[in-house]
């Protein structure tokens, strides 16, 4: 295990995401419904940094194209939900965010990112 | 490109190649949603899909009039349309709306549709709020945008019955009511 601090928690209030850039690994923090989530900071789409990204619900969305992730999980929602299974080609876009594990310690975010 | 156009905007404090990103994406986004929903408009058939056909027109042919609303005012900025198609089609704002494997289930079809609106309303809302009391020309363009694309959301939203909006198709196919007016070569 191999935790690192990342933000204070009053850094990122309910419904708002803070993206951070550990050690050169970017890390997308979200707060949905009381907890703290963390994930890896890039879209998996287009390798474009989640900066900026809006959290809808429990969904993050990317703001270079739209793709929205499920932060409890990481994988991709929308355009999952939409893109025909029988064109394969599109699958690859879909792939989903790493999920990392998150304790807190006196106000501070840590996240297991190894 | 106009000189003071551009420059009034990053004096008003907006990062304008930013903006333009968004402008371009959003551009992108309409002109192959245009592109889209005429393969789910010609594939709407059938007792279920002639009622929807007339609104996917009417939402094709108003995001084809965004893409032409937008266009000029990207110019405006200083900014430009990829000269290569296929390199503005990859830069669209949202996901390509594909025709659904089984094109007559309207269910399917539907949740293209209205999955389709509302990244566009995500897409305007944010630059709506990124040029509000600063860029007051493109704030205008983006805020008539966003009026048709909530419409509609709430068209498809309501074929699926998700609860009505009190709105109605358009008098005339594709009219843009809020749009029309920054379409200033279209008006006679």
């Amino acid at each position: 295990m191999a935790f690192v601090k990342l933000a204070r928690v009053e850094e990122i209030p309910p419904g708002q995401t803070k993206y951070v850039c550990p050690e050169g690994r970017p890390v997308i923090l979200a707060n949905y419904d009381g907890g703290i989530y963390a994930l890896t900071g890039i879209c998996p789409h287009r390798n474009n940094p989640l900066e900026g990204a809006i959290l809808w619900d429990h969904l993050i969305d990317c703001p270079f194209h739209h793709f929205q992730y499920d932060v409890r999980t990481g994988e991709n929602h929308f355009p999952r939900n939409v893109y025909p299974p029988d064109l394969p080609r599109l699958q690859t876009q879909l792939r989903p965010l790493k999920v990392f594990p998150v304790k807190i310690e006196d106000g501070w975010i840590w996240a297991d990112l190894s | 490109m106009g000189k003071v156009a551009r420059q009034v905007v990053e004096q008003a404090g907006v990062n304008v190649d930013v903006l333009l990103d968004k402008l371009i994406r959003a551009a992108s986004a309409e002109f192959t949603t245009f592109y889209y929903y005429t393969i789910l408009r010609v594939n709407s058939i059938g007792f279920d899909g002639e009622g929807l056909k007339e609104i996917i027109e009417d939402a094709r042919i108003e995001d084809r009039n965004h893409f032409e609303a937008l266009t000029p005012r990207i110019y405006e900025l200083g900014g430009a349309l990829p000269r290569d198609i296929r390199g503005f089609a990859d830069v669209a704002g949202c996901p390509d709306a594909y025709l659904p494997s089984d094109p007559r289930d309207m269910k399917q079809m539907l949740n293209v549709l209205v999955e389709a609106e509302r990244c566009a309303i995500r897409t305007y809302n944010e630059i709506c709020g990124m040029t509000f009391g600063k860029d007051h020309r493109t704030y205008e363009i983006a805020l008539a945008i966003l009026h048709e694309e909530i419409e509609h959301e709430a068209w498809f939203s309501e074929f699926m019955g998700e609860g009505p909006s009190g709105h109605f198709r358009r008098g005339a196919p594709g009219a843009s009511p809020h749009v029309r007016k920054f379409m200033t070569a279209d008006i006679g």
